[in-house]
């Protein structure tokens, strides 16, 4: 007798629906990547800056607290300025708006474009996942074959990098955003701070989407790993020295870097500069030192552009979803 | 219960496929019932660009399609579920244990995990794979990557499947092996096969219905039992010596017999068997050192396609 029955049996099941197989396309996808260990080490120093926010936002609604210990390290270090310290933390607690919104607006506008070239790092090194190791290995008429049509195939994949830039980025700013205001000395901080968080989320939704579009056309250009990756890093690297250029000749030139326009996405979603105006009207104190601050010269970077960066985006997008449609046919 | 698999598993009407000037399919009428079809033709023929157009690997400039009943251009991914199909090139994810791939292939197919990863095994050991079911699909030998090819092509339990040159680049041995695992599918599974290839010997051994392709075009469809029994009664006889003899003796007779270049007498006799053959030679008194019983309908057209396809366009 046979130890095992080797012989062909029939399947009498349910077939699971579309979106289960979609999500097996996302799931075998972030298995690969996290195999990487780069992958793995940017996963953690992500999360390893969201305990940094914490603390920063922590300490920053520690000033709100008339007796909380760095009010009174303060104190301590210097007994004139207790009267100040008290004084400042009884009007921002009468301003939530600012004490608490503006600030924290601030602090996520800083954190969220931070975190920004960690996102771009994700999807270089999650590139070769995407779709050029599919096309070097005929993988691409694997899937065509399944029960699986081209569309399923591509929001598999842009769950990959989805799920991927949700772990470098969204994950991490929602969570400091989170866990910062339930450390935070009252529970209006959620409230007062919903802003920072409907921000940080617009920009995460623009920020994901587009570079999720713009490294699945990346990798769909080429069967080659080391092609793909370098042609994404030249893209980024190669559109940043258009940055200055564009500062002194030509703005639109500025535009060439995607980098810089989810910067001025950022600049647009979050207002920074509303939020500072804000700030040195309402607060003395802090009027003065932002006029002095604002006497340095700008970086382009931070400088509002005439031009609105959605047009650039869209163009990227575009010419990426082209490249990813003509490259993953079959044949 | 299964569902009721079609008669007709295959029904095209005007196939045509172009690429550029070149014409892959020339608008093709196929109708396949159920069973093991041998899809025959010399290389270039159309036999995997007609796969690829069923499977819509690629689209087909003008005709229409139709797998198990459904429409392929509205009922695509409904059918490819029903479906499995055994490209010629090697196709694999990249990194991805042989058990492992053959689950996510049975997953991408609508399987549960836990099913697909039973079926992956069953059907790992269906065709024969052992301890290398662990081992990266990347390290395998050609005749692995085809037994393993042939295992995420049924692991979903189809009705009907499709292989392109399963037998390339394995060894005799290997070939026996992989036609013997596709003859079962049909024969004691019930699952439709096309078996798509340029060997005769691969088509003969496990199909008993034949559509043979040249130039983009149906030469013949019939089953293998019709195409085996038209013989056109000729022979090839090959004697020592007296070859012009034979040969007038034959014409004597009223039958075709011609002097080859390499000395054989090739003759049309018309008759069922070689006994009249053969007592022609005895009354002449030459003993045959051989006597070739003419190809069968199969063959000849076989080598009718080869020539088409040699031949200028």
């Amino acid at each position: 007798m046979a130890l095992r029955d080797i012989s062909y049996r029939h399947w009498q099941g349910r077939h699971e629906g579309i979106w289960h197989r979609r999500r097996v396309i996302v799931e075998a996808g972030l298995q690969a990547c996290l195999q990487n260990r780069w992958m793995r080490y940017l996963v953690s120093f992500c999360w390893l800056t969201t305990l940094v926010q914490v603390s920063v936002l922590f300490a920053v609604g520690q000033f709100l607290v008339a007796d909380s210990i760095i009010v009174q390290w303060a104190a301590h270090l210097n007994p004139q300025l207790q009267t100040f310290v008290r004084g400042f933390t009884a009007w921002l607690d009468q301003h939530p708006e600012i004490s608490v919104g503006t600030v924290q607006n601030l602090l996520f506008y800083r954190y969220a474009t931070l975190l920004m070239p960690t996102a771009l790092l994700t999807v270089a090194l999650a590139i070769p996942h995407l779709v050029s190791r599919d096309l070097s290995s005929n993988a691409i008429v694997i899937y065509a074959s399944k029960a699986v049509t081209r569309l399923d195939y591509a929001i598999g994949k842009a769950g990959v990098a989805l799920g991927l830039l949700s772990l470098t980025w969204l994950g991490p700013v929602a969570t400091a955003w989170f866990v910062g205001n339930l450390l935070a000395p009252d529970w209006s901080f959620f409230w007062h701070s919903r802003h920072a968080l409907g921000h940080s989320l617009a920009l995460g939704i623009v920020l994901m989407l587009f570079l999720t579009v713009l490294g699945l056309g990346v990798s769909a250009v080429s069967p080659r790993e080391k092609a793909t990756v370098g042609l994404f890093v030249a893209l980024w690297l190669v559109g940043n020295a258009f940055v200055p250029l564009g500062a002194l000749s030509q703005p639109w030139l500025k535009h060439l870097s995607f980098q810089y326009n989810l910067s001025q996405a950022a600049l647009a979603i979050f207002q920074p500069d509303r939020d500072l105006a804000t700030a040195r009207d309402q607060v003395p104190v802090l009027g003065d030192m932002l006029r002095r601050s604002r006497r340095r010269p700008d970086s382009p970077w931070l400088e509002r552009s005439p031009q609105k960066p959605w047009p650039a985006l869209i163009a990227f997008a575009a010419v990426a979803t082209t490249i990813f449609q003509r490259r993953t046919r079959p044949e | 219960m299964l569902p009721r698999v079609p008669d007709v598993v295959i029904e095209t009407q005007g196939l045509l496929k172009r690429f550029g000037r070149f014409v892959a399919l020339d608008r093709l009428d196929l109708r396949a019932e159920r069973g093991a079809i041998g899809l025959l033709g010399p290389n270039g023929a159309g036999k995997s660009t007609l796969l690829k157009c069923l499977l819509q690997l690629m689209p087909a400039t003008a005709g229409s399609a139709r797998l198990l009943g459904r429409d392929i251009g509205r009922e695509g991914r409904e059918i490819r579920k029903r479906i499995g199909y055994t490209p010629e090139q090697d196709c694999h994810i990249p990194g991805m244990v042989g058990c492992e791939y053959v689950t996510y292939c049975a997953r991408l197919c609508g399987l549960p995990f836990q099913t697909a990863r039973q079926r992956a095994h069953e059907m790992l050991d269906f065709v024969g794979m052992g301890q290398e079911r662990y081992r990266r699909v990347d390290t395998y030998s050609t005749g692995m990557k085809q037994r393993l090819k042939l295992a995420q092509a049924i692991v979903h339990d189809p009705e009907l499947v499709f292989l392109d040159e399963p037998t390339n680049g394995l060894d005799p041995r290997g070939q026996a092996q992989m036609l013997e695992l596709v003859r079962g599918l049909w024969q004691d599974h019930g699952i439709t096969v096309v078996l798509s290839s340029h060997l005769l010997h691969d088509v003969e051994r496990i199909c008993d219905h034949i559509i043979l392709l040249a130039r983009g075009r149906v030469l013949v469809q019939d089953s293998l039992a019709n195409l085996k029994a038209r013989r056109r009664g000729a022979a090839e006889v090959v004697v020592a010596h007296r070859q012009a003899d034979v040969q007038q003796a034959f014409n004597a007779r009223g039958w075709r017999g011609e002097l080859l270049t390499n000395g054989h007498i090739r003759v049309e006799h018309g008759a069922a068997n070689l006994t009249p053959v053969l007592a022609c030679l005895r009354d002449l008194g030459v003993p045959p050192l051989e006597v070739i019983p003419s190809p069968n309908a199969l063959e000849e057209m076989f080598v009718q396609a080869l020539e088409t396809t040699r031949g200028p366009a």
